[in-house]
Protein backbone atom coordinates (compact mmCIF):
# COMPACT_ATOMS: atom_id res chain seq x y z
CA UNK A 1 0.00 0.00 0.00
CA UNK A 2 1.79 3.11 -1.21
CA UNK A 3 -1.23 5.90 -0.91
CA UNK A 4 -3.09 7.01 2.21
CA UNK A 5 -6.05 8.39 0.05
CA UNK A 6 -7.24 8.04 -3.09
CA UNK A 7 -9.84 9.74 -4.56
CA UNK A 8 -11.42 8.91 -8.10
CA UNK A 9 -14.23 11.53 -9.07
CA UNK A 10 -15.42 12.08 -5.73
CA UNK A 11 -18.21 14.15 -5.30
CA UNK A 12 -20.25 15.46 -2.45
CA UNK A 13 -23.71 17.42 -1.89
CA UNK A 14 -25.88 18.75 0.61
CA UNK A 15 -29.70 18.91 -0.13
CA UNK A 16 -28.83 18.85 -3.83
CA UNK A 17 -26.03 21.38 -3.87
CA UNK A 18 -22.23 20.12 -4.62
CA UNK A 19 -19.96 20.98 -2.43
CA UNK A 20 -16.95 19.19 -4.31
CA UNK A 21 -17.20 17.60 -7.01
CA UNK A 22 -14.74 15.86 -10.15
CA UNK A 23 -12.33 15.39 -7.13
CA UNK A 24 -9.47 13.63 -8.35
CA UNK A 25 -6.58 13.07 -6.05
CA UNK A 26 -3.94 10.92 -4.57
CA UNK A 27 -1.59 11.34 -1.29
CA UNK A 28 1.19 8.93 -0.62
CA UNK A 29 1.70 7.69 2.66
CA UNK A 30 4.75 9.82 3.68
CA UNK A 31 3.63 13.33 2.10
CA UNK A 32 2.71 16.53 2.89
CA UNK A 33 0.21 18.26 1.24
CA UNK A 34 -1.07 21.79 1.74
CA UNK A 35 -5.19 22.69 0.70
CA UNK A 36 -5.74 26.34 -0.54
CA UNK A 37 -8.34 28.25 -1.64
CA UNK A 38 -10.88 30.73 -1.02
CA UNK A 39 -13.44 30.41 1.88
CA UNK A 40 -16.14 28.15 0.30
CA UNK A 41 -14.02 26.61 -1.98
CA UNK A 42 -14.72 22.73 -0.36
CA UNK A 43 -11.28 22.75 1.53
CA UNK A 44 -13.42 21.40 4.79
CA UNK A 45 -15.86 19.14 2.79
CA UNK A 46 -12.57 17.32 0.87
CA UNK A 47 -10.97 17.09 4.39
CA UNK A 48 -13.81 15.45 5.91
CA UNK A 49 -14.51 13.02 3.06
CA UNK A 50 -10.66 11.80 3.72
CA UNK A 51 -11.65 10.77 7.08
CA UNK A 52 -14.92 9.56 6.28
CA UNK A 53 -16.91 12.00 8.19
CA UNK A 54 -19.12 13.30 5.45
CA UNK A 55 -20.86 10.64 2.79
CA UNK A 56 -19.54 11.09 -0.70
CA UNK A 57 -22.43 11.19 -3.03
CA UNK A 58 -20.26 9.88 -6.20
CA UNK A 59 -16.94 8.61 -7.51
CA UNK A 60 -14.89 5.85 -5.34
CA UNK A 61 -12.78 7.09 -2.12
CA UNK A 62 -10.16 4.83 -0.83
CA UNK A 63 -8.35 5.56 3.03
CA UNK A 64 -5.17 3.22 3.90
CA UNK A 65 -5.98 0.81 0.90
CA UNK A 66 -9.28 0.29 1.81
CA UNK A 67 -12.62 1.80 -0.43
CA UNK A 68 -14.81 3.59 1.95
CA UNK A 69 -18.20 2.70 -0.58
CA UNK A 70 -20.84 0.54 2.07
CA UNK A 71 -18.10 -0.22 4.63
CA UNK A 72 -19.85 -1.50 7.59
CA UNK A 73 -19.90 1.11 10.55
CA UNK A 74 -17.72 -1.04 13.12
CA UNK A 75 -14.86 -1.38 9.87
CA UNK A 76 -15.60 2.54 9.33
CA UNK A 77 -15.06 3.31 12.97
CA UNK A 78 -11.83 1.44 12.70
CA UNK A 79 -10.44 3.52 9.84
CA UNK A 80 -11.63 6.65 10.95
CA UNK A 81 -9.19 5.69 14.41
CA UNK A 82 -6.22 5.47 12.23
CA UNK A 83 -6.47 8.66 10.98
CA UNK A 84 -5.97 11.94 13.24
CA UNK A 85 -8.02 14.80 12.71
CA UNK A 86 -7.03 18.74 13.98
CA UNK A 87 -10.12 20.88 14.35
CA UNK A 88 -10.97 24.52 13.18
CA UNK A 89 -11.81 24.60 17.11
CA UNK A 90 -10.08 22.39 18.54
CA UNK A 91 -12.46 20.34 19.64
CA UNK A 92 -10.94 19.62 23.56
CA UNK A 93 -13.22 19.06 26.62
CA UNK A 94 -12.34 22.61 28.57
CA UNK A 95 -12.86 21.24 32.07
CA UNK A 96 -10.68 17.92 31.68
CA UNK A 97 -6.92 18.09 32.84
CA UNK A 98 -4.93 18.12 29.38
CA UNK A 99 -3.49 14.37 30.20
CA UNK A 100 -7.40 13.05 30.25
CA UNK A 101 -8.26 15.33 26.86
CA UNK A 102 -4.60 13.93 25.03
CA UNK A 103 -5.76 9.94 26.35
CA UNK A 104 -9.05 10.19 24.98
CA UNK A 105 -7.41 10.31 21.64
CA UNK A 106 -7.27 6.56 21.58
CA UNK A 107 -10.98 5.75 22.58
CA UNK A 108 -11.65 5.02 18.76
CA UNK A 109 -9.41 1.88 19.74
CA UNK A 110 -11.08 0.76 22.67
CA UNK A 111 -14.49 -0.68 24.07
CA UNK A 112 -16.67 1.74 26.23
CA UNK A 113 -15.54 0.78 29.99
CA UNK A 114 -11.92 0.28 28.75
CA UNK A 115 -11.96 4.08 27.35
CA UNK A 116 -13.76 5.01 30.78
CA UNK A 117 -10.74 3.35 32.74
CA UNK A 118 -7.99 4.44 30.38
CA UNK A 119 -8.82 8.19 30.74
CA UNK A 120 -9.18 8.28 33.96
CA UNK A 121 -7.23 5.94 35.86
CA UNK A 122 -4.36 5.67 33.42
CA UNK A 123 -1.69 2.83 33.42
CA UNK A 124 1.79 4.06 33.63
CA UNK A 125 2.77 3.56 30.21
CA UNK A 126 0.08 5.71 29.10
CA UNK A 127 1.28 8.47 31.27
CA UNK A 128 4.73 8.16 30.21
CA UNK A 129 3.30 8.10 27.03
CA UNK A 130 1.54 11.23 26.87
CA UNK A 131 4.01 13.03 28.69
CA UNK A 132 6.46 12.15 26.05
CA UNK A 133 4.44 13.68 22.64
CA UNK A 134 3.41 16.55 25.27
CA UNK A 135 7.29 16.88 25.61
CA UNK A 136 7.80 16.55 21.68
CA UNK A 137 4.74 19.60 21.30
CA UNK A 138 7.27 21.87 23.86
CA UNK A 139 3.91 21.73 27.13
CA UNK A 140 5.42 18.94 28.88
CA UNK A 141 4.45 20.97 32.26
CA UNK A 142 1.04 21.55 31.49
CA UNK A 143 0.11 17.70 31.90
CA UNK A 144 -2.11 18.15 34.91
CA UNK A 145 -3.63 21.47 34.06
CA UNK A 146 -7.16 22.03 33.42
CA UNK A 147 -7.18 22.67 29.68
CA UNK A 148 -9.46 25.66 29.96
CA UNK A 149 -6.65 27.54 31.72
CA UNK A 150 -4.32 27.42 28.78
CA UNK A 151 -3.45 30.16 26.41
CA UNK A 152 -5.10 29.48 22.52
CA UNK A 153 -1.68 28.28 21.12
CA UNK A 154 -1.28 26.09 24.24
CA UNK A 155 -4.46 24.31 23.79
CA UNK A 156 -3.48 24.17 19.61
CA UNK A 157 -0.88 21.97 21.26
CA UNK A 158 -3.27 20.03 23.50
CA UNK A 159 -5.19 19.12 20.30
CA UNK A 160 -2.07 18.30 18.24
CA UNK A 161 -0.76 16.03 21.43
CA UNK A 162 -4.76 13.94 21.32
CA UNK A 163 -4.38 13.66 18.20
CA UNK A 164 -0.88 12.17 18.28
CA UNK A 165 -1.66 10.08 21.00
CA UNK A 166 -4.10 8.39 18.55
CA UNK A 167 -1.15 7.07 16.62
CA UNK A 168 -2.74 7.58 13.15
CA UNK A 169 -1.34 6.77 10.30
CA UNK A 170 -2.07 10.06 8.27
CA UNK A 171 -2.79 13.76 9.95
CA UNK A 172 -5.74 15.54 8.56
CA UNK A 173 -5.80 19.49 10.21
CA UNK A 174 -8.86 22.01 8.95
CA UNK A 175 -7.65 25.63 8.92
CA UNK A 176 -5.41 24.87 12.30
CA UNK A 177 -3.43 27.90 12.98
CA UNK A 178 -6.81 30.73 11.79
CA UNK A 179 -7.11 31.69 15.40
CA UNK A 180 -3.80 32.67 16.01
CA UNK A 181 -1.05 35.26 15.53
CA UNK A 182 1.65 35.38 12.31
CA UNK A 183 4.38 33.81 14.61
CA UNK A 184 2.39 31.44 16.23
CA UNK A 185 0.74 30.00 13.29
CA UNK A 186 4.37 29.65 11.85
CA UNK A 187 5.20 27.47 15.14
CA UNK A 188 2.22 25.10 14.91
CA UNK A 189 2.63 24.39 11.19
CA UNK A 190 6.38 23.73 10.89
CA UNK A 191 5.50 21.52 14.50
CA UNK A 192 3.19 19.31 12.37
CA UNK A 193 4.88 19.08 9.47
CA UNK A 194 7.91 18.14 11.88
CA UNK A 195 6.02 15.37 13.84
CA UNK A 196 4.93 13.83 10.23
CA UNK A 197 8.12 13.71 9.09
CA UNK A 198 9.92 12.25 12.00
CA UNK A 199 6.46 9.74 12.67
CA UNK A 200 6.34 8.93 8.51
CA UNK A 201 2.36 10.45 8.69
CA UNK A 202 0.69 11.66 5.66
CA UNK A 203 0.00 15.15 6.52
CA UNK A 204 -3.48 16.87 4.39
CA UNK A 205 -3.92 20.61 5.64
CA UNK A 206 -5.94 23.31 4.65
CA UNK A 207 -4.27 26.72 5.02
CA UNK A 208 -5.59 30.57 4.48
CA UNK A 209 -1.85 31.76 4.55
CA UNK A 210 -0.38 30.98 1.10
CA UNK A 211 2.93 32.50 2.22
CA UNK A 212 3.02 29.28 5.16
CA UNK A 213 1.52 27.04 3.05
CA UNK A 214 4.35 27.60 0.31
CA UNK A 215 7.25 27.69 2.57
CA UNK A 216 6.46 24.14 4.58
CA UNK A 217 5.16 22.05 1.75
CA UNK A 218 6.37 20.70 -0.79
CA UNK A 219 2.71 20.38 -2.47
CA UNK A 220 -0.21 22.23 -3.05
CA UNK A 221 -3.87 21.82 -4.26
CA UNK A 222 -5.86 24.49 -5.30
CA UNK A 223 -9.45 24.75 -5.24
CA UNK A 224 -12.20 26.51 -5.82
CA UNK A 225 -15.89 26.21 -6.88
CA UNK A 226 -15.94 22.64 -5.22
CA UNK A 227 -13.07 21.79 -7.44
CA UNK A 228 -9.30 21.25 -7.64
CA UNK A 229 -7.67 24.10 -9.66
CA UNK A 230 -4.23 22.49 -9.42
CA UNK A 231 -2.16 20.24 -7.84
CA UNK A 232 1.30 20.72 -8.36
CA UNK A 233 5.07 20.72 -6.69
CA UNK A 234 5.06 24.59 -4.81
CA UNK A 235 8.00 24.90 -7.21
CA UNK A 236 6.07 24.88 -10.26
CA UNK A 237 3.57 27.59 -8.93
CA UNK A 238 3.55 30.93 -9.66
CA UNK A 239 2.37 33.97 -8.51
CA UNK A 240 -0.15 34.18 -11.45
CA UNK A 241 -1.59 30.99 -10.43
CA UNK A 242 -2.34 31.85 -6.87
CA UNK A 243 -4.16 35.12 -8.45
CA UNK A 244 -6.05 33.39 -10.81
CA UNK A 245 -7.36 31.28 -8.02
CA UNK A 246 -8.75 33.82 -5.26
CA UNK A 247 -9.47 36.43 -8.23
CA UNK A 248 -13.06 35.45 -7.90
CA UNK A 249 -15.92 37.53 -9.76
CA UNK A 250 -18.32 39.40 -8.77
CA UNK A 251 -20.86 37.16 -7.97
CA UNK A 252 -19.04 34.48 -6.40
CA UNK A 253 -17.30 36.70 -4.21
CA UNK A 254 -20.75 37.75 -2.83
CA UNK A 255 -22.09 34.38 -2.70
CA UNK A 256 -18.29 32.86 -0.78
CA UNK B 1 15.03 11.16 29.62
CA UNK B 2 15.43 7.73 31.50
CA UNK B 3 11.86 6.04 32.59
CA UNK B 4 12.91 6.58 36.17
CA UNK B 5 13.38 10.30 35.56
CA UNK B 6 10.41 10.77 33.74
CA UNK B 7 8.43 8.88 36.70
CA UNK B 8 10.15 11.30 39.03
CA UNK B 9 8.90 14.43 36.55
CA UNK B 10 5.72 12.82 35.96
CA UNK B 11 4.92 12.81 40.23
CA UNK B 12 6.02 16.25 40.68
CA UNK B 13 3.85 17.13 38.39
CA UNK B 14 0.98 15.38 39.81
CA UNK B 15 2.08 16.56 43.11
CA UNK B 16 1.36 20.44 41.98
CA UNK B 17 -1.85 19.76 40.15
CA UNK B 18 -4.42 22.06 40.99
CA UNK B 19 -7.02 20.70 43.03
CA UNK B 20 -10.76 21.77 43.45
CA UNK B 21 -11.40 21.47 46.86
CA UNK B 22 -14.68 22.54 46.85
CA UNK B 23 -15.93 19.83 44.47
CA UNK B 24 -14.15 17.15 45.93
CA UNK B 25 -16.42 18.04 49.36
CA UNK B 26 -19.38 18.28 47.18
CA UNK B 27 -19.14 14.72 45.84
CA UNK B 28 -18.24 13.43 48.84
CA UNK B 29 -21.48 14.73 50.77
CA UNK B 30 -23.49 13.91 47.52
CA UNK B 31 -22.50 10.29 47.51
CA UNK B 32 -23.03 10.12 51.45
CA UNK B 33 -26.66 11.48 51.40
CA UNK B 34 -27.18 9.22 48.94
CA UNK B 35 -26.44 6.16 50.64
CA UNK B 36 -27.82 7.61 53.46
CA UNK B 37 -31.09 8.35 52.06
CA UNK B 38 -31.12 4.59 50.15
CA UNK B 39 -30.32 2.84 53.23
CA UNK B 40 -33.35 4.38 55.23
CA UNK B 41 -35.69 1.85 56.66
CA UNK B 42 -38.98 3.85 54.75
CA UNK B 43 -37.06 3.18 51.45
CA UNK B 44 -36.31 -0.64 52.35
CA UNK B 45 -36.86 -2.65 49.06
CA UNK B 46 -38.81 -5.24 50.58
CA UNK B 47 -41.86 -3.04 50.69
CA UNK B 48 -42.44 -2.45 47.30
CA UNK B 49 -42.69 -6.42 46.50
CA UNK B 50 -44.76 -7.47 49.64
CA UNK B 51 -47.53 -10.18 49.32
CA UNK B 52 -50.29 -7.50 49.80
CA UNK B 53 -49.22 -5.07 46.80
CA UNK B 54 -49.32 -8.20 44.79
CA UNK B 55 -52.77 -9.25 45.77
CA UNK B 56 -53.75 -5.13 45.27
CA UNK B 57 -52.62 -5.47 41.44
CA UNK B 58 -54.52 -8.60 40.83
CA UNK B 59 -57.70 -7.11 42.02
CA UNK B 60 -57.00 -3.43 40.15
CA UNK B 61 -56.24 -5.49 36.79
CA UNK B 62 -59.39 -7.63 37.32
CA UNK B 63 -61.41 -4.08 37.87
CA UNK B 64 -60.28 -3.00 34.98
CA UNK B 65 -61.66 -5.30 32.90
CA UNK B 66 -65.13 -4.05 31.01
CA UNK B 67 -67.63 -4.76 33.51
CA UNK B 68 -70.24 -6.90 30.91
CA UNK B 69 -66.83 -8.92 29.75
CA UNK B 70 -65.48 -9.74 33.53
CA UNK B 71 -65.21 -13.33 34.22
CA UNK B 72 -66.09 -14.32 30.49
CA UNK B 73 -64.21 -15.00 27.74
CA UNK B 74 -63.37 -11.76 25.47
CA UNK B 75 -65.67 -11.49 23.18
CA UNK B 76 -65.06 -8.35 20.83
CA UNK B 77 -68.70 -7.51 19.79
CA UNK B 78 -69.59 -6.81 23.49
CA UNK B 79 -66.37 -4.80 23.99
CA UNK B 80 -67.71 -3.11 20.96
CA UNK B 81 -71.19 -2.63 22.66
CA UNK B 82 -69.52 -1.99 25.68
CA UNK B 83 -67.06 0.99 24.24
CA UNK B 84 -71.00 2.32 22.19
CA UNK B 85 -73.33 2.56 25.71
CA UNK B 86 -69.80 4.25 27.45
CA UNK B 87 -69.09 6.78 24.57
CA UNK B 88 -71.96 6.57 22.46
CA UNK B 89 -73.85 9.69 22.61
CA UNK B 90 -70.71 11.41 22.89
CA UNK B 91 -69.48 11.55 26.04
CA UNK B 92 -65.95 10.94 25.36
CA UNK B 93 -65.69 12.61 22.27
CA UNK B 94 -67.54 15.94 24.22
CA UNK B 95 -64.88 15.07 27.02
CA UNK B 96 -61.36 15.09 25.03
CA UNK B 97 -62.82 18.44 22.78
CA UNK B 98 -64.07 20.13 26.21
CA UNK B 99 -60.35 19.06 27.47
CA UNK B 100 -58.61 20.73 24.23
CA UNK B 101 -60.17 23.26 24.18
CA UNK B 102 -59.66 24.40 27.63
CA UNK B 103 -55.96 23.87 27.38
CA UNK B 104 -55.81 25.79 23.89
CA UNK B 105 -57.85 28.84 25.31
CA UNK B 106 -55.93 28.68 28.68
CA UNK B 107 -52.29 28.76 26.96
CA UNK B 108 -53.32 31.77 24.34
CA UNK B 109 -54.37 33.70 27.36
CA UNK B 110 -51.49 33.37 28.69
CA UNK B 111 -49.47 33.61 25.72
CA UNK B 112 -51.24 36.96 24.54
CA UNK B 113 -50.61 38.36 27.90
CA UNK B 114 -47.18 37.39 28.80
CA UNK B 115 -46.33 38.80 25.23
CA UNK B 116 -47.69 41.97 26.01
CA UNK B 117 -46.05 42.39 29.05
CA UNK B 118 -42.49 40.90 29.33
CA UNK B 119 -40.92 43.78 28.13
CA UNK B 120 -41.67 45.53 31.40
CA UNK B 121 -39.78 42.85 33.42
CA UNK B 122 -36.07 43.19 31.50
CA UNK B 123 -34.11 45.31 32.37
CA UNK B 124 -32.43 46.29 29.13
CA UNK B 125 -36.11 47.55 27.92
CA UNK B 126 -37.30 48.77 31.11
CA UNK B 127 -34.36 50.97 31.80
CA UNK B 128 -33.80 54.94 32.03
CA UNK B 129 -32.07 54.55 29.35
CA UNK B 130 -32.59 51.66 27.03
CA UNK B 131 -28.99 50.16 25.15
CA UNK B 132 -27.43 53.21 24.81
CA UNK B 133 -26.75 56.26 26.98
CA UNK B 134 -28.48 59.45 26.55
CA UNK B 135 -27.12 63.40 26.84
CA UNK B 136 -27.00 63.73 29.95
CA UNK B 137 -27.44 60.96 32.92
CA UNK B 138 -30.94 59.90 34.22
CA UNK B 139 -32.41 61.56 37.53
CA UNK B 140 -32.08 58.93 40.09
CA UNK B 141 -35.89 59.46 39.97
CA UNK B 142 -36.44 58.12 36.72
CA UNK B 143 -33.80 55.34 37.55
CA UNK B 144 -35.53 53.96 40.52
CA UNK B 145 -39.13 54.42 38.95
CA UNK B 146 -38.16 51.78 35.90
CA UNK B 147 -36.15 49.90 38.76
CA UNK B 148 -39.87 49.10 40.56
CA UNK B 149 -41.56 48.61 36.93
CA UNK B 150 -39.04 45.96 36.63
CA UNK B 151 -39.85 44.23 39.95
CA UNK B 152 -43.30 44.71 40.64
CA UNK B 153 -43.53 42.93 36.95
CA UNK B 154 -41.55 39.89 37.71
CA UNK B 155 -43.32 40.22 41.61
CA UNK B 156 -46.66 39.76 39.64
CA UNK B 157 -45.24 36.76 37.21
CA UNK B 158 -43.70 35.16 40.61
CA UNK B 159 -46.88 35.03 42.61
CA UNK B 160 -48.71 33.73 39.82
CA UNK B 161 -46.37 31.15 39.26
CA UNK B 162 -46.04 29.92 43.14
CA UNK B 163 -49.91 29.30 43.35
CA UNK B 164 -49.79 25.97 41.72
CA UNK B 165 -52.96 25.66 39.16
CA UNK B 166 -55.53 23.30 40.80
CA UNK B 167 -55.46 26.13 44.31
CA UNK B 168 -56.00 28.75 41.68
CA UNK B 169 -58.89 26.63 40.14
CA UNK B 170 -60.07 26.14 43.69
CA UNK B 171 -60.13 29.66 44.63
CA UNK B 172 -61.55 30.14 41.36
CA UNK B 173 -64.26 27.56 41.41
CA UNK B 174 -66.14 29.26 44.64
CA UNK B 175 -66.05 33.12 42.58
CA UNK B 176 -67.51 31.37 39.24
CA UNK B 177 -68.98 28.08 40.45
CA UNK B 178 -68.90 24.57 38.17
CA UNK B 179 -67.60 25.00 34.94
CA UNK B 180 -64.77 24.82 32.78
CA UNK B 181 -64.17 29.00 33.32
CA UNK B 182 -61.89 28.18 36.77
CA UNK B 183 -59.64 25.95 34.89
CA UNK B 184 -59.04 28.40 32.10
CA UNK B 185 -58.49 31.16 34.26
CA UNK B 186 -56.13 29.36 36.58
CA UNK B 187 -54.41 28.00 33.74
CA UNK B 188 -53.93 31.63 32.00
CA UNK B 189 -53.05 32.52 35.05
CA UNK B 190 -50.08 30.18 36.09
CA UNK B 191 -48.93 30.25 32.55
CA UNK B 192 -48.82 33.64 32.49
CA UNK B 193 -46.27 33.85 35.49
CA UNK B 194 -44.20 31.11 33.42
CA UNK B 195 -44.10 32.40 30.20
CA UNK B 196 -43.88 35.96 31.25
CA UNK B 197 -40.74 34.86 33.17
CA UNK B 198 -39.15 33.03 30.34
CA UNK B 199 -39.99 35.78 27.59
CA UNK B 200 -38.87 38.43 29.61
CA UNK B 201 -35.75 36.35 29.96
CA UNK B 202 -35.28 35.32 26.09
CA UNK B 203 -35.36 39.35 25.30
CA UNK B 204 -32.69 40.06 28.05
CA UNK B 205 -30.09 37.44 26.77
CA UNK B 206 -31.01 38.63 22.81
CA UNK B 207 -27.44 40.13 21.49
CA UNK B 208 -27.64 43.61 22.06
CA UNK B 209 -26.11 45.50 18.60
CA UNK B 210 -28.82 44.65 16.88
CA UNK B 211 -31.73 47.04 19.16
CA UNK B 212 -28.46 49.40 20.11
CA UNK B 213 -28.29 49.59 16.20
CA UNK B 214 -31.94 50.94 15.94
CA UNK B 215 -31.67 53.04 19.08
CA UNK B 216 -28.54 54.84 17.79
CA UNK B 217 -31.35 55.81 14.69
CA UNK B 218 -33.47 57.63 16.77
CA UNK B 219 -36.05 54.60 17.61
CA UNK B 220 -37.88 54.00 20.65
CA UNK B 221 -38.93 51.20 23.22
CA UNK B 222 -42.04 50.12 21.38
CA UNK B 223 -40.22 50.09 18.01
CA UNK B 224 -37.36 48.73 18.77
CA UNK B 225 -39.50 46.05 20.80
CA UNK B 226 -41.81 45.60 17.26
CA UNK B 227 -38.96 46.14 15.13
CA UNK B 228 -36.03 44.02 16.48
CA UNK B 229 -36.67 42.21 19.86
CA UNK B 230 -40.25 40.19 19.33
CA UNK B 231 -38.95 39.19 15.85
CA UNK B 232 -35.62 38.05 16.86
CA UNK B 233 -37.00 36.36 20.03
CA UNK B 234 -40.03 34.69 18.01
CA UNK B 235 -38.42 31.06 17.59
CA UNK B 236 -37.54 30.65 21.55
CA UNK B 237 -41.23 32.48 22.19
CA UNK B 238 -42.77 29.45 20.25
CA UNK B 239 -41.00 27.06 21.45
CA UNK B 240 -41.45 27.64 25.18
CA UNK B 241 -45.32 28.80 23.98
CA UNK B 242 -45.55 24.89 22.56
CA UNK B 243 -43.88 23.33 25.31
CA UNK B 244 -46.30 25.15 28.05
CA UNK B 245 -49.40 23.97 25.94
CA UNK B 246 -48.25 20.89 26.22
CA UNK B 247 -48.48 20.97 30.05
CA UNK B 248 -51.81 22.76 30.18
CA UNK B 249 -53.25 19.86 27.54
CA UNK B 250 -52.33 17.72 30.94
CA UNK B 251 -53.17 19.95 33.65
CA UNK B 252 -56.14 20.42 32.04
CA UNK B 253 -57.79 16.97 32.42
CA UNK B 254 -56.18 16.68 36.07
CA UNK B 255 -58.40 20.29 36.73
CA UNK B 256 -61.53 18.68 35.39
CA UNK B 257 -61.28 16.32 38.37
CA UNK B 258 -62.15 19.56 40.60
CA UNK B 259 -65.74 18.77 39.01
CA UNK B 260 -64.69 21.78 36.07
CA UNK B 261 -65.40 19.87 32.91
CA UNK B 262 -63.63 18.16 30.43
CA UNK B 263 -62.19 13.97 30.87
CA UNK B 264 -61.66 15.31 34.57
CA UNK B 265 -65.37 15.75 35.37
CA UNK B 266 -66.09 12.24 33.56
CA UNK B 267 -63.19 10.51 35.31
CA UNK B 268 -64.97 11.89 38.91
CA UNK B 269 -68.42 10.64 37.76
CA UNK B 270 -67.28 7.23 37.09
CA UNK B 271 -65.39 7.29 39.92
CA UNK B 272 -68.57 8.06 41.83
CA UNK B 273 -70.63 5.18 40.33
CA UNK B 274 -67.91 3.05 41.12
CA UNK B 275 -67.19 2.32 37.45
CA UNK B 276 -63.34 1.45 37.38
CA UNK B 277 -63.33 0.13 33.95
CA UNK B 278 -64.77 3.87 32.97
CA UNK B 279 -62.41 5.43 34.56
CA UNK B 280 -59.37 3.46 32.87
CA UNK B 281 -61.06 4.03 29.30
CA UNK B 282 -61.29 7.91 29.96
CA UNK B 283 -57.68 8.15 31.69
CA UNK B 284 -56.67 6.38 28.30
CA UNK B 285 -58.57 8.57 25.99
CA UNK B 286 -56.64 11.58 28.05
CA UNK B 287 -53.54 10.23 27.54
CA UNK B 288 -53.92 9.71 23.96
CA UNK B 289 -54.82 13.02 23.69
CA UNK B 290 -51.70 14.31 25.41
CA UNK B 291 -49.74 12.10 23.36
CA UNK B 292 -51.43 13.55 20.37
CA UNK B 293 -50.66 17.63 21.97
CA UNK B 294 -46.85 15.96 22.01
CA UNK B 295 -46.78 15.43 18.55
CA UNK B 296 -48.40 18.41 17.41
CA UNK B 297 -46.35 20.52 19.50
CA UNK B 298 -43.05 18.70 18.34
CA UNK B 299 -43.90 19.22 14.64
CA UNK B 300 -44.67 22.88 15.02
CA UNK B 301 -41.36 23.10 17.16
CA UNK B 302 -38.76 21.99 14.73
CA UNK B 303 -40.92 23.59 11.89
CA UNK B 304 -40.35 26.90 13.71
CA UNK B 305 -36.58 25.92 14.32
CA UNK B 306 -36.32 25.32 10.27
CA UNK B 307 -37.25 27.93 8.99
CA UNK B 308 -35.18 30.45 11.24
Amino acid sequence: MSHAFELKQAAVSYNGTAAVHGIDLTIATDEAVAVVGPSGAGKTTLLRLLNGTVRSTGGHIAVLGRSLREMPPRELRGVRARIGFIHQDLSLVPNLRVIQNVLSGRVGDQGFFGSLRHVFFPPRDAVHEVHRILERVGIPEKLYERTDTLSGGQRQRVAIARALYQEPEALLADEPVSSVDPARARDTVALLTDVCRERGLALCMSLHNLDLAREFFPRLIGMRSGQIRFDQPTAKLTDGDFEALYNLERDEMLKA
Amino acid sequence: MTPVDRDEAIRALRSRRPRNRFARWTGIVLLALTAFAWTRPELELGKLFRQRTKANVTRFLGEVRPYPLQEQPWDGGVFGGWLETTLGDGVGRRAVLGTLALSVAAICLAGLIALLTCLFATRNVAHPEPFLPGASPPTRWRTYAWRVVVWATRLVYIFARAIPEWIWAFLLLTLLGLGAWPAVIALAIHNTGILGRLYAEVIENLPARTPRALRALGASRTQIATVALYPAAQGRFLLYFFYRWETCVREATVLGLLGAAGLGKEILQAGAGDRHDEIVLFVLLGSALIIAGDVVSAVARSVVRRAR
